[in-house]
């Protein structure tokens, strides 16, 4: 009787097959979930997190902060930190390393620990790491810098002298204890060699593989990725330390931390990990969950153009600086999430200074503008679009500081700006105010100091156009000296410096957020960017 | 003679009369176009704080005799940002259809009356626009110029033009034939006169209806760049703005993101609605058999 | 005959479309004021990074020489690579293609099963209550914003009441079907997993009203006024005198001849439902075109957008086609010259 619509049901339904045909995805099972093998919901922890920095899962490639959570329980390291603490250097992979002095460079020999295994069963030795490094430098990706540039690594300076022994050659102009915590990082991750050549293929040392599988030696080993949508990691059998008693942990992309939330209080997942402050005081006395809070080693900052009138005069900086409502940021935006910090070196590190001098104090800013023959300023400020670290959105925190500013006679126009737009104008020094972020790539002073305040590295200093040689020099000495005392005189030093005379408005270091189940224990967040899932249990 | 030129005037001048306002609903829809009208244009003087002012002491409040709608999370006034973000939108939409209806149109005349080649080039043309899907097409454009209010109009305009176009010429080709054109000819009338003074006003009808909706749709359009982060940025008190810097506090707070949505519907349900109002007033088949409605 | 020449000359004109869709993305993509690959490698890369980067992607190459590249390219179904994912973008589109395809399909059939009796029965009670409540309902649908309404419906079904999964394709611990067509709910049926089936047809669900909604309105009010002009028509006055029930009146002449305008403009709502489903996909976490668009257009990564756009434009046209060779099967008219 319907004729014309059954024969419009049947196109309709061509068109979707044809449609669903060409969509095929080319890989089986790409959206797959958790299969059987993983144990299931029982002991699985499943993570919600915005996971679109994910683009590859390659030691030797990856550089994102995802990517590094998920990672750094699947590769294990020469060297480690344990738990959160960041101050001593442990034992990884190697049993001892002992740095010697050779006359125009440093060795470092490194001892294995025997018996140690890969995934796959094959043991861990020596060649292994040498692999492991010279196809991270050869690879030339982004963190190949932390071996090639701060390291001072070239491909034949590492040697593997016996199967359990190998040497690395740094130059004198690298400093050796940072060097040792670039170690720890997930660039030092030690792949294995046999696997990973049998999966080269067109010279890419395997990087085409190790994108979405594990050839490593820790407690997890990844099971698949399916892109845009899920990371599974399984429990290493092989694993030589104590075997984690979760059989599986599951990255879910989720983009809305509303979402996040919700899925958190119904117990559709164990771990939130994008929450803003108002979801965790939003958790707070909810049953079955609870929230805990962890430094990250982030600085939220703004960076002012030294060449930029009137932003050249380091009294209009110092004014800017005076200005700020800190505790206002903290305590009403972030909700207790965060921490008034105004040095370059944040909470954690070595160096770090406690001081804070700068509190919305109109009166002396508006002094410092007249001192500096200014009386209304107008400047461009570059916003990045999003949320700040912390949970809040940066829209909100440029909103108060425009606000403060204009308490003091200075204007500032928002401009808020796609990330990729706002990097490329950073990095061309066409910014005059630019509010951004920043977060050490290995957990050493220099690995803020140098960037901060080295013209010459062509990174923070540079994008704000500060060039002041003493205190570049000041921090590349800084990087050197051993002593630790010592070391840290002059940090307080060079943190004073930079306070009162840098083109940096320091905002705050922002607290890293979670909602978890209460059932869930041992989840310990280093403020380096990951959790030791091995000692996890819900 | 004269009968033959009056005919598809006709669709206009029934408009002009009584039906339009006979039709409850059009009344209904007249008036609330006009409420929102008036909160954007004297918002500030309807409005009891300043949009933007910010009072962390009083984040988040539900709604209060001090702030009707609540407060956000820096402590604004939501009601107040309601009224200028009506402004906003009013600008959005207007702009919108003004400077894509006027391109649109100019290309479907030149189409329409010019034929041939140039036709077939233009329709091409619309064609390509209309393939995109509207927002991903102004993805790409708000995208590659940067987030801002400006461009997102820009983009939205580019998504809509073609419409019009295609309207347009469909109109100037079938009117073009009729004996008051060949008339008007006879008569010496030039090419622009006849189609300014004959054809065009004929046209004016469903583009009018057109533009009704088009009002509405591209509030929502820009609300939905703004969403993404595309469009107006914080602290702008856009109303898609509103609802995105409410979305994470919904399980809480939901009034943040729930009076924005409400103004979105309010004001594209009234353009919509005037648009089937007025659809229905020009033409003649309906308005006959519709007269009970 | 006349077919295989009313199907060429289709079918080329599809292909300059997609040439004038090829030409203005690319355009836009590269007007872009900033440079996308700084991004992409973050805020620690160096310059020499940069550029090695640049050179690889063929950035530094003037742009009608990347222009030709891509087309090229094209030509062999080579999209080019994701600046953001450093995938194919072909890959990237196969990935995120059949997620969008089953939502819009859902939200399509919503739209055809809720909004044509919805029309049909608007029309013949009109000026009662059912109608006045359908016709409110379709303002509402045609007004409301897809994002606002998500945001509410995730709130209300899925915290407040737990009725409905807020969010992805399928449970967590549900193993998706073998992939087939990579739509869910069908590889479910054709695997026999009626397990995958509820947990896959649940989380359509809610997305596929959401996005449903606006097209169910449309739908709703195209049946109801083809409806109301064909009810009023002079032959069906004649059949009415015939002696003929109402209810075979409506069923035989005017529910066909209505249709004719609804089923028209089904190529059109498949199309909007693209547009919508960017919107939807970024709520309900689905893993789709929509969802990747969105972050290609923030990261400014233009392959990508260049690789959704002509994707997405494709399926307009190619929509109409099969609308339009079906009306030539389907109407005795144009079969017989």
């Amino acid at each position: 009787m319907f004729k014309q619509l059954r024969q419009t049901s049947i196109v309709i339904a061509v068109a979707a097959l044809v449609a669903a045909a060409c969509g095929a995805p080319t890989t089986p099972g790409a959206s797959g979930s958790v299969s059987p093998s993983a144990g299931g919901a029982a002991s699985t922890l499943v993570i919600d997190r915005d996971t679109s920095d994910l683009i590859s899962l390659d030691p030797a490639v990856l550089y994102e902060f995802s990517a590094v959570f998920a990672t750094h329980n699947v590769y294990e390291t020469l060297v480690r930190f344990e738990g959160t603490d960041l101050s001593t250097i442990k034992p990884g992979l190697a049993t001892s390393w002992d740095i010697k002095d050779s006359g125009t460079r440093n060795d470092i020999t490194f001892k294995l620990k025997s018996g140690q295994k890969f995934a796959s069963g094959n043991p861990v030795t020596a060649d292994d790491v040498v692999y492991s490094v010279q196809r991270a430098i050869k690879l030339n990706k982004s963190p190949a810098f932390l071996f090639t540039d701060i390291g001072g690594l070239k491909a034949e300076d590492v040697k593997a002298t016996d199967p359990t022994t190998v040497v690395m050659s740094l130059p004198k102009t690298a400093s050796a204890s940072a060097f040792l915590t670039i170690l720890t990082f997930t660039i030092g991750g030690v792949v294995d060699s046999k696997e990973v050549k049998s999966k080269e293929t067109g010279g890419d040392s395997g990087s085409a593989y190790l994108l979405d599988h594990s050839a490593g030696s820790g407690p997890f080993m990844v099971d698949h990725w399916t892109k845009n949508s899920e990371v599974l990691l399984k429990a290493n059998p092989n694993y030589g330390g104590t075997k984690p008693t979760l059989s599986g942990v599951l990255f879910k992309h989720v983009q809305e931390p509303t979402n996040q939330q919700f899925a958190l209080e119904k117990g559709d997942i164990d771990i939130a990990n994008n929450l803003g402050p108002e979801q965790i005081a939003a958790l707070q006395g909810k049953s079955g969950v609870t929230t805990t809070t962890a430094d990250s080693l982030q600085l939220v900052y703004v960076g002012m153009n030294a060449t930029v009138k009137p932003l050249d005069n380091v009294k209009v900086r110092e004014a800017l600086r005076t200005a700020v409502d800190y505790d206002g940021i903290v305590k009403d935006l972030l909700k207790g999430n965060g921490k008034k910090v105004q040095g370059i070196i944040p909470r954690g590190l070595a160096g770090y200074n406690e001081a804070t001098p700068f509190q919305a104090d109109v009166t002396k800013a508006k002094a410092l503008l007249t001192e500096a023959g200014q009386t209304s300023v107008t400047l461009d400020f570059l916003v990045p679009t999003g949320q700040a670290p912390g949970g809040i959105a940066f829209s909100d925190l440029a909103a108060k500081l425009k606000s403060d500013w204009a308490k003091i006679g200075v204007t500032v126009n928002i401009k808020q700006t796609a990330t990729a737009e706002l990097l490329a104008t950073y990095r061309a020094q066409k910014g005059q105010l630019v509010m951004i972020y920043w977060g050490p790539d290995y957990p050493d002073p220099d690995a803020n100091v140098g960037p901060f305040t080295d013209y010459n590295a062509k990174s923070i200093g540079w994008r704000n156009a500060w060039d002041d040689p003493t205190i570049a020099q000041k921090g590349r000495d800084a990087a050197l000296i051993t002593d630790p005392a010592k070391r840290a005189a002059a940090y307080k030093d060079i943190t004073d410096y930079v306070l009162h005379n840098g083109p940096y408005v320091v905002l705050y270091q922002p607290s890293e957020l979670f909602g978890l189940r209460s059932n869930v224990k041992g989840f310990n967040w280093s403020s380096i960017g990951w959790a030791e899932l091995a000692s996890v249990t819900k | 003679m004269a009968s033959t030129v009056a005919l598809p005037l006709r669709g206009l001048r029934l408009a002009a009369r009584a039906p339009i306002l006979a039709n409850p609903l059009n009344v209904v829809a007249l008036a609330l176009i006009a409420m929102f009208a008036a909160c954007a244009l004297f918002a500030p003087l309807l409005a009891p704080y300043d949009p933007l002012l910010q009072e962390l002491g009083t984040r988040l409040q539900p709604p209060s005799p001090q702030h009707w709608l609540g407060t956000d999370s820096l402590g604004r006034d939501i009601a107040s940002r309601i009224l200028y973000g009506a402004r906003i939108s009013l600008i959005v939409g207007v702009v919108v259809v003004a400077s894509a209806g006027v391109v649109g149109t100019a290309i479907g005349l030149v189409a329409g009356y010019a034929g041939g080649l140039v036709d077939d080039a233009l329709m091409r043309l619309t064609e390509v626009f209309l393939a995109f899907p509207a927002l991903i097409l102004a993805m790409a454009i708000a995208g590659a110029l940067g987030p801002s209010l400006t461009n997102a109009i820009i983009a939205i305009a580019a998504v809509t033009w073609a419409v019009y176009a295609r309207l347009v010429r469909g109109q100037i080709l079938s009117l073009r034939r009729r004996e008051f054109v060949e008339a008007a000819r006879a008569m010496g009338a030039s090419r622009t006169r006849i189609v300014l003074r004959h054809l065009l006003p004929n046209a004016l009808a469903p583009l009018m209806v057109q533009a009704s909706f088009d009002l509405g749709s591209s509030i929502i359009a820009a609300a939905g760049l703004s969403f993404i982060g595309f469009g107006a940025q914080p602290p702008t008190p856009e109303w898609g703005v509103m609802i995105s810097e409410g979305r994470n506090y919904i399980s809480t707070q939901p009034w943040l993101s729930l009076f924005p949505g409400l103004a979105i519907l309010l004001a594209v349900g009234s353009f919509n609605l005037l648009g089937d109002g007025l659809r229905d007033a020009f033409d003649p088949r309906l308005s006959r058999s519709d007269q009970n409605t | 005959m006349r077919f295989l020449g009313f199907l060429t000359r289709r079918i080329v004109g599809i292909a300059a479309v997609m040439v004038g869709v090829s030409i203005i993305t690319f355009a836009i993509s590269h007007v872009v004021p900033a440079d996308p690959v700084a991004a992409a490698l973050g805020d620690h890369a160096t310059d020499q990074q940069i550029e090695a980067f640049r050179a690889e992607y063929h950035l530094d190459r003037p742009l009608p020489e990347q222009y030709l590249t891509y087309v090229t390219g094209l030509a062999r179904g080579d999209l080019g690579r994701s600046i953001r994912t450093r995938r194919p973008v072909s890959d990237d589109l196969f990935d995120s293609f059949p997620a969008t395809i089953e939502l819009s399909l859902a939200a399509l059939l919503v739209a055809i099963v809720v909004g044509i009796p919805a029309g049909v029965w608007s029309a013949i009670s009109r000026g009662r209550l059912p109608d006045h409540l359908v016709r409110l309902l379709s303002l509402i649908g045609g007004s409301i914003p897809v994002f606002w309404l998500g945001l509410i419906v995730i709130g209300l079904f899925y915290y407040q009441l737990g009725w409905l999964p807020g969010g992805a394709r399928i449970d967590t611990f549900v193993t998706p079907p073998p992939t087939r067509t990579g739509l869910f709910v069908i590889d479910s049926l054709i695997a026999g997993d009626f397990e995958a089936l509820r947990s896959s047809l649940l989380h359509l669900v809610l997305p596929a009203l959401t996005l449903g909604y606006f097209s169910t309105a449309v739908i709703a009010r195209m049946t109801r006024s083809s409806m109301l002009e064909v009810l009023g028509q002079d032959y069906m006055r004649t059949a009415r005198a015939k002696g003929l029930g109402e209810r075979l009146v409506i069923g035989r002449h005017a529910l066909r001849n209505a249709l004719i305008p609804t089923v028209t403009i089904l190529g059109l709502t498949f199309g909007s439902l693209l547009s919508g489903a960017v919107l939807t996909e970024t709520i309900f976490s689905w893993p789709g075109l929509g969802r990747y668009a969105t972050a290609a257009a923030i990261a400014l990564d233009f392959p990508a957008v260049l690789g959704v756009t002509l994707l997405a434009a494709i399926v307009y046209p190619v929509g109409n086609l099969v609308v339009d060779i079906a009306y030539f099967w389907l109407d005795p008219r144009t079969q017989h010259g």
